[in-house]
C-alpha cells in the first residue's frame, strides 16, 4: 500500500454471465482508476453493467477477466473470504433498497461493520453514536430499520457503511427509492462526506445525482464510452429549481 | 477476533430475539423427543432388567456370605470397601408342602421393623407382627410360581421332619433375592422365633451377613477380604451379580422395537432441525448477503449459522434430558426406582447432539454460499398456465383451486421440501403404528410368535401319563404336546444352543413356520433365524449336534419366528430324540381354546396338584412400548406441523406480489384465501399420503430386518390396519389444511401494496 496509489484501479475488467449456456456481457473491458478524495459518479441507461462493474469493485460479484487494484495491492486474485476481510477494512456499501438487517437495531446495525474490523465494543459504540449524531439519527438508534422511514434507513445504510472509516465508499443507486426530498438529504450527506475526504464511486442513472460527482463515467453496454471531471463552476446546487440534465459531450 | 465473536453473537441475539416463539417451539420439539427417548430407554431398562431398581429401592447388600457361625459384624463392617452391614442373620432349610407338592424353602430371620439394609419391599399383605408369630412373608415371585397369596396357609417341614402349620402374611420383592425358579430355593422372611420354631437345633442353621458396599466393582475384593477376616467360617458367597443374571429378562424384541424408534426419534429431531434451520435461512437470505457485503465471510456466516440453530438444538437435548429425569423422579415414581444408567443415557444424549449437529450443517452451509449481492432479488417464481389448469378452468373448476394447485408446484425444489418436510414424520407415524399393530397381532395371535401354548405343565414326581390325563381333562386344554428341552453341542461352536423338541413328527407343535414347512419326519427339523446365523446354514442343509450326548443329525426343512435364545434354538419331534431324552416327557405344552383365560386354567391345574408354568407373552413387556409409540407421534405430528408452517410462510414470502394482482384481477379475499391455502395444503396432502404409504410399506419391512437381525426371524412385523391409515390421514390432511388456513386469512385480508420489497 503506497500512499500515493489510487485508490481503485480496474484494468481491462471484462464480466460474462452465462445465462441459459449463452455468454451474455455484462462489462466488456473497462479501465478505470479513482484517486484518493475522489468522487466518481458511474452513469448509464439500464443493463448499461454499471451496478455489475461496481459490484466487481467491492468483490461481491467475480470478474470474468481483468484487474483489480484497490489502493496499490491487488484484489481480483482474492477468494471469497479475502475479498471479504478487504470489504469490512476499506469498502462501504450502499445499496438501493438499503439492506440494513432487519432483525438488529439501528444500534446494531451501524456497530456491526466496526465489530467485525475488530474495534473494541466500546470505540464501536462511540463511533455508531458520532455517525448517528452526524446523520440526525441520534434518537432512533434503539429503532428497528422497519419503523424507519425509507430516507432515516438509507441514512443508517450510509452510517454503516461509513463505521470502519473506509478508503472507498461504493454506492450503487443510493437514491433510487427515494422521494426527492430524502434524496436531496443523502446527497447533502455523500457531499459532506467527500468533502471531508471521502473517496466515493456512486452509480446512478439520474443526472442531478451524478452532478454531485468530481467526475462522470458514463457506461453503455458494458463500456465507458465518455469519462470527464465536472469544472466546479458548473455544479449546481441540488434540488434548486429549474434542475437541468446536464449532457456533456 | 474477539470482536469479530461480538458482531456474530449480536446477529444470533437479534435473529432470536426476532423469532422468539419459532426458537421455543424448535427447542419443545428437540426436548419432547429426547424425554421421549430417555423414558423409554428407562422403562425398557426398568422392564428387563428389574434388579437395579429393586436393588436400590430395598438398599440392598452387594455381598452375601453364608457362614455356620455368627461372623465378627463390626470387623465386617470394618473392612476397607463397606459401607454398611445387613445381619447377621439366621436361615434355615426346610420344605414347604403345598397341594401335594414338595418344594425347598429358604426361611431367614428378619426383624419385625424394616432393616435399614436389605429391607424387603412388601408388596401385599401385611409385615412380619410378633402377636402372629405363624405369618411369614414370601418372596413374590415364589409365592406366585406355587399360588400362595396373601393368608394362605401352608405347611414347612424341618430337617427334623416335624411339620409345622404357617400362614402367608405378605408377599415381598427385595433386590438380595432373585426371581424363582431361575434363584432357587425360594425365600420366606420370618420371625426369630418362628425359625426357633421349625429348626430348633442351632447347628442346622447358618448365618448370613450382607455387606453393603461403596462402589460395586470392587465386589471381588471385598469378598476376599471379608473370607481372610472370617477365617474358615465361610461356606458360600452370593454377589449382586448373581441375583441380577437371574431377573433379567431376554429384551432381544423390547431391544429391537426401541431401538427402531430410537432411530426414528434421531430422524425426527434431526428433521424438526433442520426444517426450522433450513425455512429460516431460506427467508433471511437477503439479510445473509448483506452481512456478507459487510464483511463476513462464508465461513463466519456458517459458524453462526450452525451456533444459532445448533444451540438451540443442543439447549433442546439438555431440556428434554433434565424433563426426563423429573419425569421419571416425580410423575413416575411408582414405576421407575432408579433414573437410565449412564451408558444408553450417553448414547442417546450423543446421538441427538449428532443428528442436531448434521441437521444443522447442511442449512448453514447453504447459508455460508450465499452470493454476497444482496440487492439481487429471488428469481420470481417461473411457470405458466399447464394444459391441464386451462381445461380445468374451463370446466369450471373453482380458478382460486387451479391458481392455488398451479402456484403449488411452480417452484420445485420448495414444494418438494413441504412434501418431504411432511412426508417424513408422516412415514414415521406410520411405523409407529405398524410396530402398534404387530404387538396387537402377538396379542391376538400369540402363535405367531411360537406361543401357541399358553401353559406348560412339569410332571413333576407324578407320573407323565397322569400329569397328561390331568391336564387334559380340563375343559379348556385342547391339545397336550410332549416336549423336552436339552442343550446341543454344535460341530466348531465352543457353546451349546438350545435344542426344543415339542409334539411328534406325525403330529407337530404348531411352530410359526415363515419358510420353508414343519418337520414331518424322524431326523427334520425347524430352527430360528438366530441359529441359521449362527450355523451358516440354508434350509434344506443337515446339521450335526450332540443332542444330550447322543449325536444326531438332523435336516432343517423351514425356519420359524423365534422370539428365545436370540433365535438359536431348534426345534424337532420328541420321536427325533434318543428314547432315554424323549421318555418321559420333559414337560407337555398346552394349547388352550381360544378365548380360554390362562390364569384360570392355571389355577384350575395348580389345584389338580400340578406345577403349571404360564409363557409371558412378548408384548406383555412390551407395553410401555405403546406409551411411547402415543408420544412420539405427538411430537412426529408436532414436527410436520411445524414444518408446514415454515412452508407456508416461505409460501407467502414468494406469493405477496402475487396476492395484489390477483386482488387487482378481480379475486375476493375468499378466493384469495382459497388459492393460498391450496398451494400450501396441495403439496402437504400429497406428503401425507406419500409418507402414509411409504411408511405402511416400511414399517413391515424395517421390523422384519430389526428381527432379522436380532435371530428373532422376519416374519414378525404387521402393517397398520386400513383403518388406523385412513384415520390417520384424514387426522393428518384436515390439520395441515387447518394450518394452512391461518396464515392465508391473515394474507388475504391484509392490505398488499403493489410495490417491491
Amino acid at each position: 500500500m503506497t500512499a500515493d496509489a489510487p485508490v481503485v484501479r480496474a484494468v481491462n475488467l471484462v464480466k460474462i454471465y452465462q445465462t441459459g449456456g449463452l455468454p451474455v456481457p455484462a462489462v466488456r473491458g473497462v479501465d478505470l482508476t479513482v484517486e484518493a478524495g475522489e468522487f466518481v459518479a458511474i452513469m448509464g441507461p439500464s443493463g448499461s453493467g454499471k451496478s455489475t462493474f461496481v459490484h466487481m469493485l467491492g468483490g461481491l460479484d467475480t470478474r470474468t477477466s481483468g484487474e483489480i487494484w484497490l489502493d496499490g495491492r491487488r484484489a481480483d486474485t482474492l477468494s471469497e473470504s479475502g475479498w471479504a476481510v478487504l470489504r469490512r477494512e476499506k469498502i462501504g456499501f450502499v445499496f438501493q433498497f438499503f439492506n440494513l438487517v432487519a432483525n438488529m437495531t439501528v444500534a446494531d446495525n451501524v456497530e456491526l461493520p466496526a465489530l467485525l474490523g475488530g474495534v473494541s465494543p466500546r470505540q464501536a459504540r462511540e463511533r455508531r453514536e458520532y455517525l448517528l449524531g452526524e446523520l440526525g439519527l441520534a434518537d432512533r438508534a434503539e429503532a428497528s430499520p422497519a419503523q424507519l422511514s425509507g430516507g432515516e434507513q438509507q441514512r443508517v445504510a450510509l452510517a454503516r457503511a461509513l463505521a470502519n472509516q473506509p478508503r472507498l465508499l461504493l454506492a450503487d443507486e443510493p437514491t433510487g427509492n427515494l422521494d426527492s426530498r430524502n434524496t436531496r438529504d443523502v446527497l447533502r450527506l455523500l457531499g459532506k462526506v467527500h468533502g471531508q475526504g471521502q473517496t466515493i464511486v456512486l452509480v446512478t442513472h439520474d443526472a442531478r445525482v451524478a452532478s454531485m460527482a468530481d467526475r462522470v463515467v458514463s457506461l453503455l453496454d458494458g463500456q465507458i464510452v465518455d469519462d470527464g471531471a465536472i469544472p466546479k463552476s458548473r455544479r449546481r446546487p441540488l434540488g434548486a429549481a429549474g434542475d437541468v440534465v446536464e449532457l456533456r459531450s | 477476533m474477539i470482536t469479530t465473536r461480538t458482531a456474530e453473537l449480536r446477529w444470533i441475539r437479534a435473529d432470536l430475539r426476532a423469532r422468539r416463539g419459532q426458537a421455543a417451539l424448535t427447542v419443545l420439539a428437540v426436548a419432547g423427543i429426547v424425554t421421549a427417548l430417555i423414558i423409554a430407554a428407562t422403562l425398557l431398562e426398568d422392564g428387563t432388567n428389574p434388579w437395579r431398581g429393586l436393588f436400590e429401592r430395598s438398599n440392598s447388600a452387594h455381598i452375601w456370605i453364608h457362614s455356620k457361625d455368627v461372623p465378627d459384624a463390626s470387623a465386617l463392617r470394618r473392612l476397607n470397601g463397606v459401607t454398611d452391614v445387613a445381619g447377621p442373620y439366621r436361615s434355615a432349610p426346610a420344605t414347604l408342602v403345598t397341594r401335594g407338592r414338595r418344594v425347598p424353602i429358604t426361611l431367614q430371620e428378619t426383624p419385625s421393623a424394616f432393616p435399614a439394609v436389605a429391607r424387603p419391599l412388601l408388596r401385599e399383605g401385611r409385615w412380619l407382627d410378633v402377636h402372629t408369630p405363624n405369618g411369614v412373608v414370601v418372596e413374590r415371585s415364589f409365592a406366585r410360581a406355587l399360588g400362595l397369596r396373601p393368608g394362605s396357609p401352608f405347611t414347612v417341614t424341618g430337617l427334623n421332619g416335624a411339620t409345622h402349620a404357617l400362614t402367608v402374611a405378605g408377599l415381598a420383592e427385595s433386590g438380595d433375592q432373585g426371581f424363582y425358579p431361575e434363584w432357587t430355593p425360594g425365600l420366606a422372611w420370618t420371625l426369630a422365633q418362628t425359625l426357633s420354631v421349625v429348626e430348633p437345633a442351632p447347628g442346622r442353621t447358618e448365618t448370613v451377613t450382607g455387606l453393603r458396599l461403596a462402589d460395586p466393582a470392587a465386589t471381588d475384593l471385598v469378598v476376599q477380604r471379608a473370607v481372610f477376616t472370617m477365617r474358615n467360617q465361610v461356606q458360600r458367597v452370593t454377589t449382586w451379580r448373581e441375583v441380577r443374571a437371574s431377573m433379567e429378562l431376554d429384551n432381544r424384541l423390547l431391544g429391537l422395537l426401541l431401538a427402531l424408534f430410537g432411530g426414528a426419534g434421531l430422524a425426527a429431531a434431526a428433521l424438526a432441525l433442520a426444517n426450522a434451520a433450513g425455512g429460516r435461512v431460506l427467508m433471511q437470505l437477503r439479510d445473509i448477503a448483506t452481512l456478507k457485503s459487510l464483511g463476513f465471510t462464508r465461513g463466519q456466516v456458517i459458524r453462526m449459522l450452525v451456533a444459532e440453530h445448533g444451540t438451540l438444538g443442543l439447549l433442546g437435548i439438555a431440556a428434554g434430558a433434565v424433563v426426563a429425569r423429573l419425569i421419571t423422579a416425580y410423575a413416575m415414581g411408582e414405576t421407575v426406582a432408579v433414573p437410565l444408567s449412564a451408558g444408553p443415557l450417553a448414547a442417546i444424549i450423543v446421538g441427538t447432539s449428532l443428528a442436531v449437529l448434521v441437521a444443522v450443517l447442511i442449512p448453514a452451509w447453504r447459508g455460508g454460499r450465499t452470493p454476497p449481492i444482496p440487492a439481487a432479488p429471488a428469481a420470481p417464481p417461473r411457470g405458466h398456465l399447464s394444459r391441464l389448469a386451462r381445461v380445468a378452468l374451463l370446466v369450471r373448476l373453482p380458478p382460486a383451486l387451479v391458481l392455488g394447485a398451479r402456484d403449488a408446484f411452480t417452484r420445485r425444489t420448495p414444494a418438494a421440501l413441504t412434501v418431504c418436510g411432511v412426508a417424513i414424520p408422516m412415514m414415521m407415524i406410520a411405523i409407529g403404528l405398524g410396530c402398534w399393530t404387530t404387538l396387537d397381532d402377538f396379542i391376538r395371535h400369540p402363535e405367531s410368535v411360537g406361543q401357541a401354548a399358553a401353559l406348560t405343565v412339569r410332571p413333576g414326581e407324578l407320573p407323565a401319563e397322569e400329569a397328561r390325563g390331568r391336564a387334559m381333562a380340563d375343559q379348556d386344554v385342547v391339545a397336550a404336546y410332549p416336549g423336552a428341552e436339552l442343550d446341543a453341542l454344535v460341530p466348531w461352536q465352543t457353546r451349546t444352543v438350545r435344542t426344543r423338541a415339542l409334539g411328534l413328527s406325525s403330529d407337530p407343535y404348531p411352530f410359526p413356520v415363515v419358510e420353508g414347512r414343519m418337520f414331518a419326519d424322524r431326523g427334520e427339523a425347524v430352527a430360528g433365524q438366530g441359529l441359521l446365523d449362527l450355523l451358516g446354514v440354508q434350509i434344506g442343509d443337515r446339521v450335526r449336534m450332540t443332542i444330550g450326548g447322543t449325536p444326531l443329525i438332523v435336516r432343517i426343512v423351514g425356519r420359524v419366528v423365534e422370539p428365545e435364545q436370540d433365535g438359536e434354538v431348534l426345534s424337532f419331534g420328541v420321536d427325533s430324540l434318543a428314547a432315554k431324552d424323549a421318555m418321559p416327557p420333559q414337560f407337555y405344552a398346552l394349547v388352550l381354546r381360544p378365548g380360554a383365560d390362562a390364569a384360570q386354567v392355571r389355577a384350575r391345574l395348580q389345584g389338580q396338584g400340578l406345577e403349571v408354568a404360564q409363557a409371558v407373552n412378548p408384548a406383555d413387556r412390551l407395553a410401555v412400548i405403546r406409551v411411547i409409540i402415543v408420544a412420539l407421534v405427538a411430537v412426529l405430528a408436532l414436527i410436520g406441523l411445524a414444518s408446514l408452517l415454515t412452508a407456508s410462510a416461505l409460501g407467502l414470502r414468494d406469493h405477496v406480489l402475487d396476492l395484489a394482482v390477483l386482488k387487482a384481477m378481480g379475486l375476493t379475499p375468499r378466493q384469495v384465501m382459497a388459492t393460498l391455502v391450496t398451494a400450501t395444503g396441495l403439496p402437504a396432502a400429497v406428503g401425507v399420503v406419500l409418507g402414509a404409504a411409504a411408511g405402511a410399506f416400511w414399517s413391515r419391512w424395517l421390523i422384519d430386518l430389526e428381527g432379522r437381525g436380532s435371530g428373532v426371524g422376519a416374519g414378525i412385523g404387521r402393517a397398520p390396519t386400513p383403518g388406523m391409515l385412513a384415520a390417520t390421514l384424514v387426522i393428518a390432511i384436515g390439520a395441515a389444511l387447518l394450518v394452512a388456513l391461518i396464515p392465508a386469512r391473515r394474507a388475504a385480508r391484509a392490505q398488499v401494496p403493489v410495490t417491491a420489497r
